[in-house]
């Protein structure tokens, strides 16, 4: 009877204890200041004239058809204390509407048609985590990234900027603020992706994002 | 022809304005409208008055105004030729309670009808978003000339556009080579130009101009109309799984197991 009452008792230990003490003791998901905190925000709207009479002065252009300088593109990301060095390739979109990424694990994506690095709003910086076939990618080590990491983006100018991080966050896919990771106004930010969480075989994919802000160095 | 005959749009007209203007959808700011105007008329420099006022002075032929904020309101618009005296004479062009409704963006362009008579043409700017990867390109035939085809990259994307008529397409982001030819023929009429189609803007493409003073194009843009991502992939492997591992998983389902047997156990043993 008493070792009846002790079984269930070491059962019942085992089987909450265990997955209750991994939650407790697995490093946390989050480092620094949510996400949401410390990416750009919307510029101020311009305060309305009201019912102000059009400004005398207007401004007028030759509407001949002109190249529209480009900025110098990045190349290179390295994070040394996580030994991350990998090239960068200039992505765009696929055709599923997602940021397309590069099929090489140890390359990183740059959002093209968002900011270069160090402009107005968030520049977006992405990989694979991992492939079936190529095995850890160049930004699995995202996941640990802690409060004061030093990221360095090289382009092709030959300039390097220096960023800290301030947040990671792991974000469930259906919940990320799309809008402002990928925000073209605001503070320059440098936003760095990859897949997270629980992986679901059903899907072959991982349930969350990592995603890591960085902020200059000035 | 002759360019500075005083044209005086109708009231007819001034009706299709408050017709354009309104079809277009309210935004968020609700005292003002974007308006931009175009000057394509050839050789003819002009003053634009608004409500008597001054608003561009000097417009030179091939030059594009704004994009201004006004205020919502119905304005009377005239364009007198820039050399006459400030707002005397008669105007090249007039038209009398324009309704401007509050959100709306449009641009007014000076033009030459396709018989060579000058007209003001509102043309309502679509500013809806515009798809992630994709540019929004329209092109506006306000030249003095029959019906036209756009050509981009060789293909025709715009057939048999005449004036003062448009055509909208959404095409992926990039720089196309775009030229007009005589619809049906390859007789190219303006181009071929390279446009820079932005992503995640719309670039308004005007061909004007006249069969004496030449056609050319002009450009107008609008930002900001940017979609977002529908989000980021990442993996395929599960190699960085964070779920419960998989041994633990086990040492749990034992425990519970392991609970269920001392249970029953436990049951038995009182019976």
């Amino acid at each position: 009877m008493r070792n009846a009452v002790a079984g269930v008792a070491v059962g019942l230990a085992l089987a909450v204890g265990v997955p209750v003490g991994w939650e407790l003791t697995r490093p946390p998901a989050t480092a620094g200041a949510p996400v949401a905190q410390v990416l750009p925000t919307d510029p101020p709207a311009p305060s309305s004239p009201g019912t102000a009479a059009p400004a005398p002065a207007v401004d007028t252009r030759a509407a001949a058809p002109t190249a529209v300088p480009q900025a110098p593109a990045p190349t290179r990301v390295a994070v040394p204390a996580w030994g991350v060095d990998a090239p960068l390739d200039p992505m765009g979109v696929s055709p599923d509407g997602q940021m397309a990424l590069p099929e090489d694990v140890d390359r990183v994506g740059w959002y093209r048609f968002g900011p270069v690095p160090g402009e107005a709003g968030s520049a977006v910086l992405a990989g694979h985590v991992d492939d079936r076939e190529q095995g850890l990618g160049a930004l699995a080590p995202l996941r640990d990234a802690a409060v004061g990491d030093e990221v360095l983006v090289a382009d092709e100018a030959g300039t390097t900027s220096r960023w800290q991080v301030t947040s990671r966050e792991l974000i469930t896919k259906q919940e990320l603020p799309l809008d402002r990771l990928f925000a073209r106004e605001g503070e320059p930010r440098l936003v760095l992706m990859t897949c997270g969480g629980p992986f679901l075989p059903e899907y072959r994919s991982y349930r969350d994002n990592v995603v890591v802000v960085a902020e200059p160095v000035r | 022809m002759d360019k500075t005959r005083p044209i005086a749009l109708t009231a007819g007209t001034a009706g299709a304005f408050a017709l354009l203007f309104s079809a277009t959808p309210a935004l968020a700011d609700s005292h003002t409208a974007t308006v931009s105007v175009l000057h394509a008329i050839p050789d003819t420099p002009v003053d634009v008055y608004a409500n008597g006022e001054r608003l561009i002075d000097d417009f030179a032929p091939g030059t594009l105004a704004g994009p201004l904020e006004l205020p919502a309101g119905d304005y009377d618009l005239a364009v007198f030729p820039a050399d006459a005296a400030d707002a005397s004479g008669t105007p090249l062009l007039s038209a009398t309670d324009v309704a401007v409704p509050a959100g709306a963006n449009a641009t007014v362009v000076a033009h030459l009808t396709e018989a060579g008579e000058p007209a003001l043409t509102p043309f309502a700017n679509d500013t809806s978003a515009v798809p992630a990867g994709q540019a929004r390109v329209t092109v506006r035939h306000t030249a003095a000339a029959p019906a036209v085809d756009v050509r981009a990259g060789g293909e025709v994307v715009a057939p048999g556009l005449t004036n003062p008529n448009e055509a909208t397409l959404e095409v992926p982001a990039g720089t196309i080579t775009a030229d007009v030819t005589l619809a049906g023929t390859d007789t190219v009429a303006i181009g071929p130009a390279d446009l820079a189609l932005e992503e995640g803007t719309s670039t308004i493409v005007y061909a004007w101009g006249s069969g004496d003073a030449g056609y050319e194009l002009a450009t107008q843009t609008i930002t900001g109309l940017h979609s977002s991502p529908s989000g980021v992939p990442g993996g395929s492997a599960g190699l960085v799984d964070d779920g419960l591992p998989l041994p633990l998983v086990g040492l749990s389902v034992l425990g519970l197991a392991g609970a269920a047997v001392a249970g029953r156990r436990l049951v038995t043993s009182r019976v």
